[in-house]
């Protein structure tokens, strides 16, 4: 904690860096900026308390000034929090232990679209919506299309490694990167190699991948780029059950169809939110499939796997189907369909391979459900990113009536997570697929690692030897000094 | 499958009713959803999460739950919104955001805690039904088939815009009933937070609307059809008279042209340019194409596209009563009209409505020029 004097010469120091207008300490900013998108801190808000907040919200305009910032914040030794969008799910650009927070949308530039050899120049602070846009513009595309688009920004979409819709064909955001550059704890600005596959030693790119602002700050990002289809054909399914579901999904991975897209919604969310937002009412498990590409390609790609699912007895709903919710996929989030409070809800979302993930949805389900009877919990999911190997299980779980007192609330909100996660990782499930770790899934990483944790740290501890970067996060320590 | 898509109700209209009477209660969705703030322009040009729809939704939901108090600084953010209407055109379940700030604007008058400037508006209001000009409205005297709503603006800071429509309508045989000549329709005083003023100037055209007993009511903006529209009902809850369609004029000439009761000269050496939607066109269903195509024709080529055009077109800054109350923001989003318009290699910007050219002539930069776009239409008219 400052006290007045060095809060005093601190803000001296910072505005010399970034301009008197790039630097805030007004009460409304520091509220505004103490919730991201997870439930912890909006919960807090919504009973009236007031989360940890920053000392300063700073808005640095180039990788220099963040340089110069990340010196002055060792030389205090006060934690700096990188924030993109605050689109993220897991606390992790929350300020929880004060200190500087640096609001990175002031670099939007997008430096270079080449055409030849289809990669994207861009700032890490570009708006993805604004971004997507401009690449539009030229028939291009971005192909992570995270329903967070109009919120996130591109360096947020790969420090906590996020997934998009399109996954199933085009990767991860993080499987999209070619070079990054980062400013690291110490203020050094480095770059890494031009193209993303060599054999020039370690890949330490991939080191900032998943760091979520505990290693440095992506400044600047090199991403491949697509031209846009000339088709995209999207086709739902209704199957009896995520048995013959996933049945047939593994079947078009491992027959490599392709696809752009798998999404199966289980019986509870086809009846919930399918209905809801879709206005269709079904009984079983209503999935997704969809090809792009050029169009002879993508609709032999199709035929094939209407073969497979009507091998394994599912209803062709057809194209409209699917375009209703390739139209409207987004609409899931638009308030009020989205979860939202006085709910207490979470995705607790996690990945697995074919022969394990049908259990770990039941072995969740029901540990969920039975665990926390008493107060109605219901848990839904479908499964939405696939792998040759495996797929995302993207489950959820709502707790409709949750104690009114805060402190309970947070108390039965963290034991609802410690046994959605436990019960992912005893049944072969990862901590999680997109979200990241965050604040909220930070006391898990010893469990998820085990000895191999020690190594992180390692490297933590060399690269931020006073834990200055985001601390609380990703498993890391409480701070400067911890 | 029983199959309900079509009828999902997008629009919660259910809801309409309890936004008219509690309209800041859309604040309570809007507080934690960030699904629109690629669009607004505010949030755009400052950066600040604070100034985007989510910030001012959640700044207003915690002045209700005691975490923050309407101070001064805390009431300057809340003007900082532009009432452009881009977050609500782009939001998935159409939430009337920009109606519920203005209503805690409201209070924020009500409590007496307004900036100076905007109670100079509301006298000025009050007296002369405009901020511009110390001269009261001229009122409605004939009847007519078609009306044309004047306002303040074109009769007070861009007298030209009036002369050139009134030119093209006259070149195709209509001569119109002037209505609201000089009369600020409302929209300016509801955006502040002055809803009494509001009402009472919504209320004295509806009376000169009535009294032109005009079938159509051409508007020269998106915001005159907006408040006519829209927000009469949506925040003032004023019944717009239902006989009488309200038309923008630039789809009126437009179809004129199609249909051939209009002509139009092909000018010659003209210049790249570019076309600014004007402010709050996202907000109404417009065509976007009339005024394209009508310069297509005079100046010979397509306007050059800016990249904050159509559905996602940014306001010039002469919107939400930012130029009295945020200067230095109103500017600001004007020099990003010509940032865009410079990068869309554009050496003339052309836009039609007169708020928005007053706004753009003011800060001109790039060494671009600002037109009008009835005055470039008027100069091809076949005499
Ligand atoms: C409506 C909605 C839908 C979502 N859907 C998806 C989805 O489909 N797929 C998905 O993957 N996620 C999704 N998310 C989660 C979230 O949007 C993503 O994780 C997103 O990529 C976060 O980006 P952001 O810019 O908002 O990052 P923030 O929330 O600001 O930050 C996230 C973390 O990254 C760090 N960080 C941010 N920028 C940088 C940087 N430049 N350098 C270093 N560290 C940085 C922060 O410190 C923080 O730890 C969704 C969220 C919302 C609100
Ligand atoms: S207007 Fe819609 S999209 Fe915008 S913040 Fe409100 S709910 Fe979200
Ligand atoms: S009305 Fe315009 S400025 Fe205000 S929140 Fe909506 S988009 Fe932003």
């Amino acid at each position: 904690m400052l006290n007045d004097f060095q809060g005093d010469m601190l803000w001296s120091e910072i505005e010399e860096v970034v301009g008197q207008k790039n630097v805030s300490t007004l009460a409304a900013d520091r509220l505004v900026y103490s919730t991201d998108w997870s439930w912890i801190p909006q919960m807090w808000l919504d009973r009236g308390i007031q989360p940890p907040a920053a000392d300063f919200v700073v808005h640095p305009g180039s990788a220099q000034e963040i340089s110069a910032i990340l010196k002055i914040a060792n030389s205090y030794r006060i934690p700096v929090v990188p924030w993109g969008g605050g689109s993220g799910t897991q606390g992790g650009a929350i300020p929880t232990y004060g200190g500087i927070l640096l609001d990175l949308k002031r670099l939007n530039d997008i430096i270079e679209i080449n055409e030849d050899s289809l990669y994207v120049t861009a700032q890490a602070g570009v708006n993805g919506s604004q971004l997507e846009w401009a690449l539009n513009e030229k028939n291009l595309t971005l192909p992570h299309y995270p329903a967070s688009a109009n919120c996130a920004t591109l360096g947020g979409y790969l420090a906590p490694r996020g997934s998009g819709t399109i996954s199933t064909k085009y990767g991860k955001a993080e499987d999209l990167v070619m070079s990054m550059e980062v400013v690291l704890p110490d203020s050094t600005i480095i770059r890494t190699p031009p193209v993303p596959s060599h054999a020039a030693g370690p890949d330490f790119m991939r080191l900032f991948l998943g760091s979520e602002g505990t290693l440095g700050v992506i400044t600047e990002v090199t991403m491949q780029i697509e031209r846009l289809p000339e088709v995209r054909l999207l086709r739902a399914m209704l199957f009896k059950d995520i048995t013959t579901g996933l049945e047939a999904g593994r079947r078009m991975m491992v027959q490599r169809l392709n696809p752009l897209v798998i999404r199966m919604y289980d019986p509870s969310s086809t009846g919930s939110l399918v209905k809801e937002v879709l206005g269709y009412e079904l009984q079983g498990a209503y999935m997704i499939i969809g090809f792009d590409g050029w169009e002879e390609i993508a609709l032999a790609q199709e035929k094939r796997a209407l073969a497979i699912c009507k091998e394994l007895g599912a209803q062709d709903l057809g194209r409209e189907a699917g375009e209703r919710w390739w139209n409207h996929r987004y609409d899931f989030y638009y308030p009020p369909w989205g979860l939202h409070l006085p709910y207490l809800y979470g995705t607790v979302e996690t990945i697995s391979v074919f022969d394990k993930i049908e259990q770990l949805y039941h072995a969740k389900k029901e540990a969920l459900e039975k665990t926390f009877e008493d107060w109605d919990l219901s848990y839904i999911g479908h499964f939405s990113h696939w792998f040759p190997w495996g797929a995302s299980l993207y489950d959820r779980f709502i707790v409709k009536d949750p104690p009114q007192d805060p402190h309970e609330a947070l108390k039965l909100h963290n034991r609802i997570w410690a046994v959605a996660v436990r019960t992912s990782l005893k049944n072969g499930g990862m901590l999680n697929e997109h979200h990241g770790i965050g604040l909220k899934l930070s006391r898990f990483m010893r469990a998820q690692y085990g000895p191999a944790w020690q190594l992180l740290e390692t490297i933590k501890h060399a690269i931020d030897p006073h834990g200055i970067m985001n601390p609380g996060k990703v498993g890391f320590g409480r701070g400067p000094g911890d | 499958m029983t199959k309900r898509g079509a009828s999902v109700d997008r629009s919660f209209r259910g809801e309409i009713a309890r936004y008219i009477k509690d309209p800041i209660s859309t604040t309570e969705h809007c507080r934690y959803s960030l699904m629109c703030r690629h669009v607004c322009p505010v949030g755009n040009i400052t950066h600040s999460e604070t100034l985007t729809p989510h910030g001012w939704a959640l700044v207003v939901a915690s002045v209700k739950r005691g975490l923050l108090a309407w101070d001064e600084e805390s009431v300057d953010i809340l003007y900082k919104c532009a009432d452009c209407g881009l977050c609500q055109s782009h939001c998935g379940t159409n939430q009337p955001l920009p109606t519920a700030i203005a209503a805690a604007r409201a209070e924020v008058v009500e409590q007496g805690l307004a900036p100076p400037q905007v109670l100079a508006i509301d006298k000025a209001l009050q007296k002369w039904a405009n901020p511009y000009a110390k001269r009261a409205p001229r009122k409605v005297k004939v009847k007519g088939v078609i009306g044309l709503y004047v306002g303040d603006a074109a009769q007070y800071l861009h007298p030209s815009t009036l002369e050139a429509a009134l030119k093209l309508l006259e070149a195709m045989g209509v001569n119109p009933v002037l209505v609201g000549v000089g009369c600020s329709n409302g929209f300016l005083a509801s955006s502040l937070g002055l809803a009494a003023t509001a009402t009472q100037l919504a209320t004295a055209i509806l009376g000169e609307v009535v009294k032109a007993d005009c079938g159509k009511l051409l508007v020269m903006s998106p915001g005159d059809l907006y408040a006519f529209r829209t927000l009469y009902i949506e925040r003032l809850n004023l019944t717009w008279p239902l006989e009488v369609e309200v038309v923008e004029a630039t789809s009126f000439l437009y179809n004129a042209f199609k249909n051939g009761k209009l002509s139009l000269n092909r000018q010659n050496a003209t210049p790249s340019y570019a076309y600014h939607d004007p402010c709050h066109s996202p907000r109404v269903r417009r065509e976007y194409e009339a005024p394209r195509q009508l310069l297509s024709t005079v100046l010979g080529t397509a306007p050059l596209d800016l990249f904050w055009r159509e559905q996602r077109a940014h306001p010039c800054g002469a919107v939400g009563g930012l130029e009295f109350t945020q200067p230095e923001l109103a500017t600001q989003l004007a020099e990003a009209r010509f940032a865009d318009t410079h990068r869309a290699g554009a050496s003339l910007l052309i836009t039609e409505d007169p708020l928005c050219l007053n706004q753009l002539k003011k800060h001109a930069s790039f060494g671009i020029a600002v037109k009008g776009l009835y005055e470039t239409l008027a100069e091809g008219i076949n005499e």
